[in-house]
């Protein structure tokens, strides 16, 4: 046949052409949505990877969402690394009732969605994974929204603290509620015991290994922000890579490596953690694929569950924060906002799910969809939410313009 | 306008300001949590006062009147332990030195109060430009004649508290080569400078009163000279000195000031010389560039030495005073500093030289501040 060197139609782009056109359908949904609707960019980045999802155009079919888990794993790693980085253990140290407050703030939404979803008949089991995957908040929005608005300050401090706190408690709850799920699916009590600590343990020790292997060498590579960047990026590739290859938690593995690299640099090798530019790619592909895998369909049926969900998680936050925020030293009127911050649930939420299901099919279903249409709901509304809060705290950089 | 009617007081009295930079813990750059970190202190008792200063990145302790060092010195570092110890609660740092090294001034909030909004309106980029540390020292004087007659006398040894206190040698990220780069800062502002030479407190009122009439003043608050009369305190106020790295020094600055006061006042050792205003501004640059190791024009000798033997000299020639007024071991401690080279600034230069980041050097002079020992040589 002529023309040989031609390729077949249609053509197969690969992951270049992908990560090409999912930044370009970003930063279009993020512009269009500030300067026509008013929206922090992050919505509009949804937005764009809700068009482009299975749910509107299908021009991001499942196969193609399947190839980017590869992109969101590692978007989630670099975000999860600072969240995890800005986790300072000294300051819970130095102010209890704040270790107290953050405590709090996940047990009592972890509870109160937990009341919420036995109140609709959920079976409780399954009921709590589901309170567990609604207590974390979604760091990449937290932490996006905080670095567009530029925001300083002390609710600003405390969301993303207690957003480190909160993602961590969940993954560590769902997985200590494995053996449960697994006695159910009639698996051996052994096998069913073993299984959270071989997660959790190991987590751990990759964690720790990572955050030993960052601090040496970045003392050898010096305080130069350029290199050290790469270092960091490697490091954190590496942690999510072998949490993956080992089946093990991505989210916990990577906290923890930022923590404790935050925490056990005694002889301060490490410069202050700036991702700039680089790390907005990252944000952008993550909220695009997010957004792609949004599920609305289901939203109608479920409706007063989700609204419940949404409520209850919003109060269990707020009356956590509101008991124990003055004490730890929010101003007045601070814990209100600082309850508000914390409302976004996205891609983790949405991976949480996934690995749940893919552990134990029975949390499918009604529950799964809940848990979705929540996060879809809570996708457009959170990053909104967030802003807000951090503007009216006093806290956003007024030259900074929106998130 | 003002009421200028001199409050004399009684004694030789003294008191000091400090303003110091809040820095936030994951990056050492200026925090803007001001107004929280006054929120708790204000339900906390202490001696001083604590205010709101220009930026929210800033705060400003106040001692009480004291007439000795020691106490003074006492009372500043309470002051110092609950400001680190509330500070640390909102996972903020403190920390002196008269510039951050590396913060961005465009990023800088000023604090929403009328008198700093005003500031800012009048005086643009300048005024978060103004985000720099000073360090002000009040000496008390019996009258608005001895004021005038002790700022004249004072003017010469303007470089010494340039040289004992400079502590900002980096500025927007660039090492300065100054050895005092706060200075330079406040030289933009109109009303910079000095006093004129008026030779009593009633031709000092006719001086203001005319500049009050022509416009160019509204307010005292207005004068941005190194050193001026206080009348409502009635003290004169030394406002050349970049915030040192600890309270120690602070304390030992101003227990100088109080010795060189009281050896004017009670001896009168020579009258006032316009002179000192041909010289001062060579002298003020040759500090703040080069710290002790400057040059200074002696205005009543009219010959130029060493900086630092200046200083050596008028320490070991106001020992009587200082001793009288409990002050002689602060005076023995910047001696023994000025024959070794020490200076903040330097000791600044050294942990960026051995860190090889400002973020650190940060870190470090936040550490030195609430904890201070006794220092390495640098």
């Amino acid at each position: 046949m002529a023309f040989g060197f031609l390729p077949q139609l249609p053509p197969a782009f690969g992951q270049p052409a992908l990560f090409g056109a999912l930044l370009l359908a970003g930063l279009l949904g993020g512009e269009l949505a500030r300067r026509l609707l008013g929206l922090p960019r992050i919505t509009g980045y949804v937005l764009a990877g809700v068009l482009l999802g299975p749910q509107v155009s299908g021009l991001l079919g499942p196969g193609a969402l399947g190839e980017a888990r590869v992109l969101i794993d590692l978007s989630l790693g670099l975000i999860v690394f600072e969240l995890g980085h800005r986790l300072d253990v000294q300051w819970l140290r130095r102010n209890r009732w704040l270790f107290v407050a953050a405590l709090a703030e996940s047990a009592f939404c972890f509870g109160a969605v937990l009341a919420a979803l036995l109140a609709f008949g959920f079976e409780p089991l399954l009921a709590a994974s589901a309170a567990a995957i609604g207590t974390a908040t979604s760091p990449a929005v937290v932490l996006l929204v905080a670095h567009e608005l530029r925001a300083s300050g002390q609710v600003t401090e405390r969301m993303l603290l207690f957003t480190a706190v909160n993602c961590a408690l969940a993954y560590v709850a769902l997985t200590l509620l494995l053996p449960f799920l697994h006695l159910e699916h009639a698996m051996r009590w052994g096998e069913a015991l073993l299984h959270p600590l071989y997660i959790l343990g190991g987590s751990a020790l990759v964690g720790f290994l990572a955050s030993l292997a960052l601090l040496w060498l970045a003392g050898w590579v010096g305080k130069r922000e350029d290199r050290q960047f790469i270092l960091l990026v490697a490091l954190v590739v590496l942690a999510v890579g072998a949490a993956r290859s080992l089946n093990l938690s991505v989210v916990v593995t990577v906290i923890l490596l930022g923590t404790l690299a935050r925490n056990f640099d005694y002889e301060h090798v490490l410069l202050p953690l700036r991702f700039g530019y680089g790390g907005q790619l990252f944000f952008v592909i993550l909220f695009v694929l997010a957004g792609a895998s949004v599920q609305f369909t289901a939203l109608p049926g479920v409706a007063a569950a989700v609204a419940a969900f949404i409520v209850a998680r919003f109060l269990g936050k707020g009356v956590a924060i509101l008991a124990f925020g003055r004490l730890s030293g929010v101003r007045a009127g601070g814990a209100g906002l600082l309850s508000i911050a914390l409302l976004p649930m996205s891609g983790l939420a949405v991976v949480m799910v996934l690995d749940t299901q893919a552990m134990y099919p029975a949390f499918g279903g009604e529950l799964a969809a809940v848990v979705l249409s929540a996060v879809a709901v809570l996708q457009i509304l959170g990053p909104i939410a967030t802003q807000f809060a951090l503007k009216r705290a006093g806290e956003a950089d007024p030259a900074a313009g929106s998130a | 306008m003002d009421d200028l009617r001199f409050t004399p007081s009684p004694g030789r009295t003294l008191g000091v300001e400090l303003e110091l930079q809040l820095v936030q813990s994951h990056d050492y750059d200026l925090a803007r949590d001001a107004a929280d970190l006054l929120g708790r202190l204000a339900k906390v008792k202490l001696p001083g006062h604590v205010k709101p200063e220009i930026t929210e990145s800033m705060i400003e302790l106040n001692s009480a009147v004291h007439s000795q060092y020691a106490p003074l010195a006492a009372e500043l570092e309470a002051m110092r332990d609950a400001v680190v110890r509330e500070a640390g609660m909102l996972n903020l740092h403190v920390c002196g030195g008269g510039t951050h090294p590396f913060h961005s001034w465009s990023a800088r909030r000023i604090f929403p109060t009328e008198r700093f909004r005003h500031i800012l309106e009048r005086y643009g980029y300048l005024a978060k430009q103004f985000t720099v540390f000073g360090q002000h020292i009040h000496v008390g004087c019996a009258s608005g004649d001895d004021a005038v007659y002790l700022v004249h006398m004072m003017t010469r040894y303007v470089p010494h508290f340039i040289a004992l206190s400079a502590a900002s040698p980096f500025y927007q990220g660039e090492d300065t080569s100054f050895q005092s780069s706060r200075l330079t800062a406040i030289n933009a502002f109109p009303l910079a400078g000095h006093m004129p030479f008026v030779e009593s407190w009633a031709e000092f009122i006719a001086y203001y009163e005319k500049m009050h009439a022509l416009g160019a003043v509204e307010s005292m608050k207005d004068l941005y000279w190194d050193i001026r009369p206080k009348p409502e305190y009635g003290t004169i106020e030394i406002r050349v000195c970049d915030t040192p790295l600890t309270v120690a020094r602070a304390a030992q600055l101003a227990a100088y000031a109080q010795a060189l006061a009281q050896w004017f006042l009670d001896e009168r050792p020579r009258p006032a010389k316009r002179t000192v205003y041909l010289v001062n501004a060579f002298n003020r640059f040759e500090a703040a560039r080069f710290g002790l190791r400057g040059q200074l024009i002696d205005p009543f000798e009219e010959k130029k030495r060493p900086l630092a033997e200046d200083i050596l000299d008028t320490l070991a020639g106001i020992m009587p005073q200082a001793a009288a007024l409990g002050g002689a071991e602060a005076l023995a401690a910047l001696a023994a500093d000025v024959r070794r080279g020490y200076s903040d600034a330097g000791w600044l230069r050294e942990r960026f030289a051995a860190n090889g980041s400002l973020a650190h050097t940060v870190r470090e002079s936040a550490a030195r501040w609430a904890d201070d020992k006794p220092r390495a040589s640098g």
